[in-house]
């Protein structure tokens, strides 16, 4: 059987335009999606039941036991964590926001570890953003800054920018200028019309030259800023100038380096000044496929959208301080709940040996670096393949992603519910 | 009236105690406050051994003393102060003195985040090393500090005075990045080094008498001029924010 219009529940660009084969309720082939997406949806191994750590081995327990023994951990915790969220669906974000603030927890996700700084930025200087169709139809000029989608977002490139056509654009390969600015020379800059490339930890200090430029002030900037010569600053200025409309794209060669949402602010800034001239617009290179749709949720029913504490009853939000990294780092959490991420993958030592002695519970189909901490992983259905809710694309817009595959296993949502019916049982 | 409150040794030592309540005008009613632990609520003599000496009739006249293992893990302590002092025997956590408007709070070693974050008014001294985002502003807010004084005697970390929009701050040893971000008035002085200072800076003085390191390119070079018996460059800008601040430095480095 082929299931079309399937959604790639991988990175951010969340493709809807996938095409799956599936014999004897298996994943047997994959059409349009990019080896990231495929991967995904061919699947792996899959964990069979839930898990309980006994001594130095793991024991088989039953669904109930492993959510009664989260509940029971998240009521008993003077302060615990309910981290994730990028990798599953917006309706069980839901229900752990709810579960937060229940238990009068921090939730926080992903982003605080990939594009939290872009949200700092947005926060003080707001947003000029479009959704990828409008890019795709009028851009004629693309800025990809500290982003590599060859890598990261395979198909950015081929659906929304260089090789994709554009409705008001005769000849979109022809009139379509990408300018590609990193630390080094990517796979994407190899694509460019333009490459700049920056000496590392010079993100600011070229985004403020570009600004003092487009004002007309050249002559005060000095010959070279951060490795890039003021001839070429020059250049990409009246690049962005004769553009009908431009696109900035940023990934996390931005968002992580010195100065962090700074440089994100200044990019936004840089983006206003342009619009004085022309139609310009910027946007995050979002990676999880539903890491924008946890921001989403959370500040729609929070006010905030990461590191949002609820220890004192109501929502508190200061990132640096009730941010994942930064409450483990300090030792500020005392039971952790993470649903749909890896933390052991890329959290720094120090949140490891936090991570490493408090009770710690895991929803995830597959094991990962982080079941090494858990006392409890809980397999759910994946989101996408065996279980149906709604995701947000790098630009927000929502898309409901497929079912494709019926499995037995409970959706994140059905397990987060199961415990937060139990939770409001005992508090009540 | 001194009040002392010499912190007990705790079980739970990492969870950060949240004590906005120790501020000078609450002693005037009493010692019956509470702190929170995470999402628990303690009585104060729960977490504190408290001792109060005299008595007082207003917030001028208090003097609250507090020591013990672990003050470093107390987050909002003197938050909304108006008057009175506070004195720290040690370290301590992160949002001390946010939001005040008078009277003095000493900390003897060394502060945590957001120390005097949004101040308005009163002093902050710190005999040691204050942590990221020393008098600065808000998450997304457009003001920082808006008056009184911040003077910490060691260094300080990245995101200094952050927004501010008035009042002083007087760092002795090196800041980190980005000092005196956004800044739009009152006055920065860091005597040692720092990088990359008064970035996006629309107004106010920022001074440093060290190097500025990694100097953005957007600030406009406009002379020497001598400032309390030492040679200073002075630069207007940042002219990429349209800015007219006054930035000194004794010595700068482009990242070129
Ligand atoms: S680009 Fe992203 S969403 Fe599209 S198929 Fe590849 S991994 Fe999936």
């Amino acid at each position: 059987m082929i299931v079309k219009d399937v959604v790639c529940p991988f990175c951010g660009c969340l493709c809807d335009d996938i095409e799956v084969e599936v014999e004897e309720n298996r994943v047997v082939a994959v059409a349009n999606a990019c080896e990231l997406g495929t991967k995904k949806l061919m699947g792996e191994k899959r964990m069979k039941n839930p898990i309980l750590r006994d001594g130095g081995t793991w024991k088989d327990i039953t669904y109930d036991e492993a959510i009664q023994y989260t509940a029971d951990m998240l009521l008993s915790a003077e302060r615990p964590l309910l981290y994730g969220w990028s990798g599953t669906h917006g309706e069980a974000q839901c229900v752990g926001v709810h579960m937060a603030e229940l238990v009068r927890g921090v939730i926080d996700n992903t982003s605080s570890v990939c594009h939290g700084p872009s949200i700092l930025a947005i926060q003080e200087v707001g947003h000029p953003g479009c959704t990828l169709g409008v890019v795709k139809n009028r851009a004629d000029l693309v800025i990809y800054w500290g982003a590599n989608p060859i890598d990261a977002h395979p198909r950015h490139l081929s659906r929304y920018t260089r090789y994709a056509e554009g409705f008001f654009l005769e000849n979109a390969f022809r009139d379509r200028k990408v300018i590609v600015v990193d630390v080094r020379r990517t796979e994407t800059a190899n694509i460019a019309d333009e490459f700049v490339q920056i000496k590392p930890g010079g993100d600011y200090a070229v985004l403020s030259a570009l600004r003092a430029i487009v004002r007309g002030k050249t002559e005060m900037i000095p010959r070279t800023v951060a490795g890039v010569t003021r001839e070429q600053l020059v250049r990409v200025v009246d690049l962005c100038k004769g553009a009908k409309f431009g696109a900035v794209y940023f990934g996390l060669g931005l968002t992580m380096t010195g100065g962090k949402y700074k440089n994100i602010r200044n990019a936004i800034e840089l983006v206003s000044e342009l619009s004085r001239h022309t139609k310009f617009t910027i946007s995050a290179m979002r990676g999880h496929y539903n890491v924008y749709g946890s921001n989403e949720v959370n500040t729609w029913m929070t006010g905030y959208p990461f590191g949002i504490d609820f220890s004192r009853g109501i929502a508190f939000y200061n990132p640096g301080e009730t941010t994942a990294v930064d409450i483990l780092a300090r030792k500020e959490c005392d039971a952790a709940l993470i649903v749909g991420s890896d933390p052991a993958a890329h959290f720094p030592r120090r949140c490891l040996e936090h991570l490493a002695d408090i009770p710690v519970v895991q929803l995830d189909p597959y094991p990962n670096a982080t079941t090494a901490f858990c006392n409890v992983q809980i397999p759910v259905a994946v989101t996408g393949i065996d279980a149906v809710g709604t995701a947000y694309r790098m630009d927000g817009v929502p898309i409901r992603t497929r079912r494709v595959l019926s499995t037995g296993y409970p959706s994140d949502e059905e397990v987060l519910i199961r415990m937060y019916a139990l939770m409001q049982g005992a508090k009540a | 009236m001194r009040v002392t409150l010499a912190m007990r040794p705790a079980a739970r030592s990492f969870i950060p105690i949240e004590a906005e309540a120790i501020v000078p005008k609450n002693f005037l009613s009493g010692t019956d406050l509470s702190v929170w632990r995470g999402n628990r609520e303690l009585r104060l003599d729960e977490v504190f051994s408290v001792f109060v000496e005299g008595s007082a009739d207003r917030p001028e006249d208090v003097e609250v003393v507090i020591s013990g293992d672990g003050t470093s893990r107390l987050k909002r302590v003197g938050e909304y102060m108006d008057g009175g002092k506070i004195t720290v025997l040690g370290d301590i956590g992160m949002h001390c003195g946010n939001f005040m408007t008078g009277g003095t709070i000493e900390i003897h070693g060394n502060a945590d985040g957001w120390l005097g974050r949004e101040m308005a008014g009163g002093t902050i001294l710190c005999r040691g090393d204050a942590a990221d985002y020393c008098a600065s502003g808000y998450r997304g807010g457009r003001k920082g500090m808006t008056g009184g004084t911040v003077e910490v005697f060691g260094r300080a970390g990245d995101f200094l005075a952050e927004s501010i929009a008035g009042g002083t701050v007087i760092v002795h040893g090196d800041a980190g990045d980005m000092a005196g971000a956004e800044m739009h008035g009152g006055t920065l002085v860091v005597h040692a080094d720092c990088s990359r200072p008064a970035a996006n800076m629309k107004g106010g003085s920022c001074y440093v008498y060290g190097t500025a390191h990694g100097m953005l390119p957007t600030f406009k070079r406009i002379g020497t001029v001598q400032h309390e018996g030492r040679m200073l460059i002075h630069f207007i800008g940042d002219i990429a924010n349209r800015g007219k601040g006054n930035l000194f430095v004794k010595d700068y480095r482009y990242l070129d």
